[in-house]
């Protein structure tokens, strides 16, 4: 420890601090160390100290005929809720945040196309709270980098506000608790926009897996492959570069739900079913700090990007399940691989695996089904939502029509008042994993609990992700 | 503790044992419990106290005219293997050792109409040590049980035969580092048939990984996952219902070679690379104590299968390696769902997938190439072992199929060629050693929360300057030795 001290007090010592300033920041190293690895006590402190205030899963707020909606965060994805929920009846689009003018301005133009004329806020970090703080507002999408979705989160509930969150709601533990306890607390929705869990197969096999095809479920495979080389290395794609500055210092996976998600809704995680413990490791880092020294020869908008302990190429991640079950998540945002999601469920009478296409479908037989029996199958365990929805869907578009579905569904149940298909405790479990499996990655792969927000509701919580229409108030497109 | 204990004296006593019987049989069962669970500090010790005495890698023993060889086990493996070693010129089965005659039969069945007339031993529980201690018997081929093969291993070894033996090569650390030990020290061959490495999909896949198609290899994904029921709950498939009873006392991976072979095998592990440390979940068991108490109900032979505290249906294992890869590697042996060995390799400029079928390859487009690519691309990177094999086939005129997708008889014709060309053989010591160490390893790790452990380095860090093996490519030649009809 003194070596590590010296060592670091020499390093500030060459950055030009003080001895005093220098001390200040080793103190608050090791303290912000010492929290990381102490996070298995922290979360068991966490769980014990924490009583379930209200219910939230199964969760109806009263309905809302017109809902008056905000969004934060116009870059890439708050577009795409204009676009989705823009159309529909019972929608009205009263307010935009973004700290960017320009983007603020091409999204309250494309509002404009879709017939709402909202306030815009911008060109200031705190813009977004007077978004929130608004008393003509029900529902605030949150669609900003991640770090900032918590925070949002928390501050447009406490304002008497539901809220709709991009993927990953939360960074940390802490957050992850916040959301709970605020949702909990002031009765607002916190529902996670995860789309995959709106996909056609997705949302077929969930029938499938509650329709009893395969038995018991034992095993589940998910990940999000897909190279975001080129996108996180591009020069402002994503806001101040935002993302590369993740893989260059976090460990884990960080983006972990849209594999996870349909996995968990079939698995009845919250509901049934409840996570354990998990365990993560993570190959090094085989490509973007090359890619960053490269482009740093030529560019030095890069040089501060280099030399950086990135996050490995594969992440992998191993969950147990209390009931006995496992699932495989892995991340990998580098590979030229094709994309995969791989969504494979096995059981003990049937399986499914959506990747590498064609997708399959085995009826417990030891064979894949043919091209002919899976189409018999799919369309036999079709659910209802598929059927009402799937043309307007593929008419709105996103993410093959999965952003459509989860904005309509969104809207239509808070119009009937109706639960939520993604609860805040499915919010909360799906993105905990970041800092779970950040946790494990640096402590050897060792294994980590995984917290229960529902504080033991699981083993009574019905089931929510409403594939069926149970409840449907018929929103439909202006 | 204490509760434990009073409950154990209390079942001992219960089944008639006397008090002091039933202490000594606790005292037992706490060391052996202690022992295991101490597993890591032992690993560190054994790796510590080991000096590798000669390095096995690369070793290429004296020419072997006529191999000739024994086998010991014939009930479903050996008796295979017989079958294909008759189809290998310049080789002679000429012992054969079985406790159950019945088992023989199996193999006499398969040499009928040869040139093998091996001596038979059988009926009493050490013949096979006769077999081993003969004087004209170049290699022993261990196709036993698989908590036999190491024992059998060490003592074939040290009458000074080279030895082959079926998957996995040992169960525990302990029998890893003896078969090390043995091999180092009388010079004589170990090599576990990892057969699935011979397959032309998987020797194809490796010859990229050698000419650098992948570019750095950063993961890989196997698996055996295929289900068993109707074996392990047949009553006359395996001797003794070992596999069952394996599956009813075990955890972890208990059958982790034919996935993580090959993936290892390209990642230069032993030779380049080297496993680091693991990680192990496994589900529950689902099925297997369901089907044992539903076939007791009907059969009492089934009674003692019918509380079994079963492995679970799925078991995972996390590897990382010395230079920062990852395998992940599966067994399942109960699931309905499809074969599927998974071996997906993901590089740094490209991917290959093999189930679910077709197999696939990507060159690094973020696409699966198309049919005629990927046919271009597997003549392009077939490795010379297939092109022999195609001029057998060509010379024979004959159909070359073999078990495993062609791959038994490629795996034993290339040991043949090798003894009697005085080659080293494609796998050694050490990779039997590390491929299997994982059996404990991942059991260790389910019985521990799934808490990591280190992998044991049994070339003693040799690894760093091993050349690589498996000669898919014949660059050390190749001799003599024919494939017949």
């Amino acid at each position: 420890m003194k070596t590590r001290r010296r060592d670091f007090l020499r390093m500030a010592g060459l950055m030009g601090l003080s001895l005093p300033a220098a001390k200040a920041l080793y103190a608050q190293w090791l303290e912000d160390e010492k929290n990381f690895h102490d996070l298995p006590k922290r979360n068991e402190e966490y769980q014990k100290s924490h009583n379930q205030r209200f219910n939230m899963s199964g969760y109806a707020a009263p309905a809302i005929d017109n809902v008056r909606v905000g969004i934060i965060g116009l870059g890439n994805r708050g577009p795409t809720y204009i676009k989705t929920m823009g159309p529909f009846k019972g929608v009205q689009i009263n307010a935009l945040a973004e700290l960017r003018p320009e983007k603020a301005r091409q999204a309250e133009k494309m509002a404009k196309e879709y017939g709402h004329s909202p306030d815009v806020y911008t060109g200031d970090e705190n813009a977004w709270k007077k978004l929130c703080e608004r008393d003509d507002i029900d529902l605030v999408v949150v669609t900003t980098h991640y770090p900032a979705h918590a925070k949002m989160g928390i501050y447009a509930m406490k304002n008497g506000k539901h809220t709709a969150i991009a993927v990953p709601v939360a960074a940390t533990i802490e957050e992850c608790w916040d959301l709970v306890k605020t949702a909990e607390e002031t009765k607002k929705h916190c529902m996670m926009l995860e789309n995959c869990s709106y996909h056609t197969f997705q949302m077929t096999t969930l029938n499938m897996a509650r329709t009893g095809f395969y038995g018991e479920l034992v095993h589940g495979e998910c990940a999000y492959n897909s190279s975001k080389m080129h996108n996180n290395f591009t020069k402002n794609f994503y806001w101040n570069m935002w993302w590369l500055r993740e893989y260059a210092s976090k460990k884990g996976n960080i983006y972990p739900t849209h594999g996870l998600g349909p996995i968990c809704q079939m698995m009845d995680i919250n509901r049934g079913d409840q996570f354990d413990f998990l365990v993560s490791m993570e190959s090094r880092d085989f490509m973007m700090a090359e890619k960053a020294a490269e482009l740093s020869t030529e560019d030095p908008f890069y040089d501060e990007f280099v030399g950086k302990d990135y996050r490995g190429n594969m992440n992998c991640t191993l969950i147990k399940t209390k009931k006995g079950r496992t699932i495989m998540l892995q991340h990998d945002a580098t590979s030229p691989s094709p994309e995969t999601y791989i969504m494979g469920a096995y059981g003990t009478k049937g399986a499914s695996l959506k990747y590498p296409f064609p997708s399959r479908i085995c009826t417990g037989n030891h064979r894949w089904a043919s091209q002919d029996e899976y189409e018999k199958v799919m369309e036999k365990y079709k659910p209802r939502i598929i059927k009402t929805f799937h043309e307007m869907a593929h008419k709105l578009g996103g993410h093959g029509g999965s952003d459509a579905y989860k904005s309509w569904r969104l809207i239509d149940c808070l119009r009937g008042g109706f639960p939520l298909d993604i609860d805040v405790y499915d919010s909360v479990t799906w993105s905990c994993i970041l800092p779970l499996s950040s946790w494990s990655v640096c402590n050897n792969s060792n294994s980590i609990q995984i917290p229960d927000f529902t504080a033991g509701a699981w083993e009574n919580n019905e089931r929510n992700m409403d594939i069926d229409l149970a409840n449907y108030a018929s929103t439909e497109l202006k | 503790m204490t509760t434990k204990r009073r409950d154990f004296i209390k079942m001992a006593t219960m089944a008639g044992l006397s008090l002091s019987a039933a202490n000594v049989l606790y005292a037992q069962h706490q060391e052996k419990e202690k022992n295991f669970s101490d597993l890591p500090r032992q690993i560190k010790e054994f790796q510590k106290n080991h000096t590798q005495r000669f390095n096995m890698s690369g070793y290429a023993a004296p020419k072997i005219s006529t191999v000739r060889m024994g086998i010991i086990g014939t009930g479903n493996r050996g008796s295979h293997h017989a079958g294909t070693i008759c189809r290998v010129s310049d080789v002679e089965i000429k012992a054969a050792a079985d406790l159950d005659p019945g088992r023989l039969e199996r193999i006499k069945k398969n040499l009928e109409n040869t040139d093998h007339n091996p001596e038979y031993y059988y009926g009493s529980e050490e013949e096979w040590k006769k077999l081993c201690e003969r004087k004209d018997l170049d290699l022993v081929l261990i196709t036993t049980p698989t908590y036999m093969h190491a024992k059998m291993a060490v003592y074939a070894m040290e009458q000074g035969k080279h030895v082959i033996t079926e998957v996995p090569a040992a169960l525990t650390i302990e029998e890893c580092w003896d078969i090390v030990k043995t091999s180092e020290k009388t010079k004589k061959h170990c090599m576990m048939m990892e057969n699935y490495s011979f397959m032309p999909f998987h020797i194809t896949t490796l010859n990229m990984a050698k000419q650098g198609f992948f570019g750095e290899i950063v993961h890989g994904d196997g698996a055996y996952n295929t289900s068993k029921m109707g074996n392990n709950f047949g009553k006359t498939v395996y001797w003794n219902m070992w596999w069952l009873r394996m599956y009813g006392s075990r955890k972890g991976n208990i059958y982790p070679t034919h996935g993580m072979g090959p993936i290892a095998q390209m990642m230069n592990i032993n030779r380049g690379d080297q496993f680091d440390f693991m990680v192990s979940v496994e589900s529950r068991d689902f099925m297997m104590q369901k089907r044992a108490k539903e076939l007791a109900r009907e059969d009492p032979f089934f009674e003692e299968f019918a509380n079994m505290e079963y492995r679970g249906n799925m078991s995972s294992m996390l590897i990382k390696t010395k230079l920062g890869r990852t395998l992940n590697i599966q067994h399942d042996a109960t699931s309905p769902s499809p074969h599927n060995l998974i071996h997906g390799v993901y590089g740094t400029k490209g991917a290959v997938l093999y189930d679910p079928a077709p197999p696939r390859i990507s060159t690094g487009n973020h696409k699966w190439a198309d049919k005629k690519t990927y046919d271009e691309l597997m003549e392009k990177y077939k490795p010379g072992m297939l092109h022999k094999f195609e001029d057998f086939r060509k010379g024979l005129g004959a159909d070359l199929k073999s078990g495993h997708g062609g791959s038994d008889l490629i795996n034993v014709w290339h040991i043949i060629d090798c003894l009697r060309t005085g080659l080293p053989l494609d796998q050694d010591v050490y990779d039997a050693a590390a491929f299997s160490s994982v059996v404990e390893l991942s059991e260790w790790s389910v019985l521990h929360n799934s808490n990591s452990i280190q992998i044991p380095d049994f070339t003693a860090g040799a690894w760093e300057s091993n050349q690589p093996n498996m000669d898919i490519n014949l660059n050390n030649g190749s001799g003599d030795t024919r494939v017949l009809k």
